[in-house]
C-alpha cells in the first residue's frame, strides 16, 4: 500500500502566474509520455516479473513517477492560481477552463485526455524493459521541449530536475535488462518468455 | 570530443566481456556509487551521481527554491537515489553501509522538521494533542496565499 508524505520530493514555488505556460505542461501530468502514465505503466508492469531485481525497481521507480505527477500538478496550480475570465482568454486557455475551470485534469497539451493506449503492458520481459527504456527517452524530450518553449525561472528549475530524473531511470532500467538477461537462456534470450514459462 | 569530463572513470560503465551479445540492446552497468554529489547539489542537479548528470544545453540548477522543507528533501532524495541505485546493485557493499548511514540521517531530519514545522505523515501525530494534519500548508499551495 501507499502511505501519503506532506511534502514534494522536490520543491516547487512559481512566483509568477502563467496560464499560458500550464497550457502545454499539463502534458506532463496526463499526455501520452506523461507521469500519470509512467506510474501507471511501471507500477502495473510489476505484477509479471520474475526477477526480484525487476520487482523492486518497477516498484520504485513507479512510486517516484507519483510523486513527479504531484510536482506536474503542482506546477499547473500555481501557474493557474488567481487568474480572472480576462486572464484565461489571454492565454488562450479558454477551451480547457470551460471543461475543467481552474481544476487540474490529466490530459494532453493537445487536449486528448489521458489514455492507458499511451502505454503498454506486454508481460514480457525484454518487452517491457524496451518499452520502459524508450519511455523515458520521450519523457526526456518532452521536458527538452518544455525548457524550449518555457523562460520562466521557476518552472525550467524544477522541469531541469525531472527531465534528469529520466536519464537516472533510463540508466536503471538498462542495468535491469542487462541483469534479466545474465538471467536467461544465453544461446537464445527469446526462446521462452520467463514471465509466463515456468 | 573536447569534453574534458569524458576520460573521468566513473563517466564510464563495464561492458561484458569482449563484446555484447547481438539483438539484444545493452546499458553498461554503473561501476560504483563513488563519486557522488552532497546532498543539497544532489538535489539541485536532479542525480547523486556526477556520471549521469547529463544536462540539456549545458544548463544546470546552482540551488533549489528556500523552503523549509529543502533539507530534509535533500537527504530524503540521496536515499531515493541510494535505493533505485541498490535495487540494480544489491551486493555492493558500500554503496549499502552509504544508504545506512542516510537513513539515520533521514529519521534525524524527519524529526526536526516535525518539531519545527509540524507532521509529514500521519504516524508524527503519534502523541500530539490535536488532529493538526489538515493544517496548511498542503504540498501544492504557494507560500503566503490563504485558501478559504
Amino acid at each position: 500500500m501507499f502511505v501519503y508524505e506532506k511534502k514534494l520530493q522536490y520543491p516547487v514555488r512559481i512566483k509568477n502566474p502563467n496560464p499560458k505556460l500550464a497550457k502545454f505542461i499539463i502534458s506532463q501530468y496526463g499526455g501520452p509520455d506523461g507521469e500519470l502514465g509512467a506510474s501507471l505503466r511501471y507500477l502495473s508492469q510489476r505484477y509479471s516479473m520474475p526477477y526480484p531485481e525487476l520487482k523492486g525497481l518497477l516498484t520504485d521507480i513507479g512510486t517516484e513517477e507519483l510523486g513527479h505527477l504531484e510536482m506536474i500538478g503542482t506546477i499547473v496550480y500555481q501557474l493557474t492560481r488567481d487568474m480572472n475570465a480576462d486572464d484565461v482568454k489571454k492565454a488562450g486557455l479558454d477551451a480547457y477552463f470551460v471543461d475543467h475551470t481552474a481544476g487540474v485534469y490529466p490530459t494532453a497539451a493537445s487536449g486528448f485526455p489521458w489514455s492507458a493506449a499511451s502505454m503498454a503492458v506486454k508481460g514480457d520481459v525484454i518487452a517491457d524493459l524496451s518499452e520502459d527504456l524508450a519511455a523515458e527517452q520521450k519523457a526526456r524530450v518532452t521536458y527538452d521541449n518544455i525548457l524550449r518553449l518555457s523562460d520562466d525561472p521557476d518552472v525550467n528549475n524544477v522541469i531541469r530536475f525531472l527531465r534528469e530524473r529520466e536519464v537516472v531511470h533510463y540508466q536503471r532500467f538498462g542495468e535491469g535488462l542487462r541483469l534479466a538477461t545474465e538471467k536467461m537462456n544465453e544461446k537464445n534470450f527469446y526462446a521462452v518468455n520467463p514471465a509466463f514459462d515456468r | 570530443m573536447s569534453c574534458n569530463q569524458c576520460d573521468k572513470p566513473y563517466k564510464r560503465g563495464s561492458l561484458p566481456g569482449a563484446s555484447a551479445p547481438l539483438a539484444m540492446s545493452y546499458v553498461p552497468m554503473q561501476d560504483s556509487a563513488a563519486p557522488a554529489y552532497e546532498p543539497s547539489e544532489a538535489l539541485a542537479r536532479g542525480t547523486l551521481f556526477p556520471g549521469l548528470d547529463l544536462p540539456f544545453m549545458n544548463s544546470v540548477n546552482e540551488n533549489v527554491a528556500d523552503v523549509p522543507t529543502a533539507e530534509l528533501m535533500a537527504i530524503n532524495f540521496v536515499v531515493d537515489e541510494l535505493e533505485l541505485y541498490l535495487d540494480t546493485h544489491a551486493d555492493d557493499s558500500e554503496a549499502f553501509q552509504l544508504y545506512q548511514s542516510f537513513l539515520a540521517l533521514k529519521e534525524e531530519a524527519h524529526r526536526r522538521y516535525v518539531e519545527r514545522y509540524g507532521v509529514i505523515c500521519q504516524n508524527d501525530l503519534l502523541g500530539k494533542n490535536a488532529y493538526t494534519w489538515l493544517r496548511d500548508p498542503w504540498p501544492w499551495e504557494f507560500p503566503g496565499r490563504r485558501e478559504s
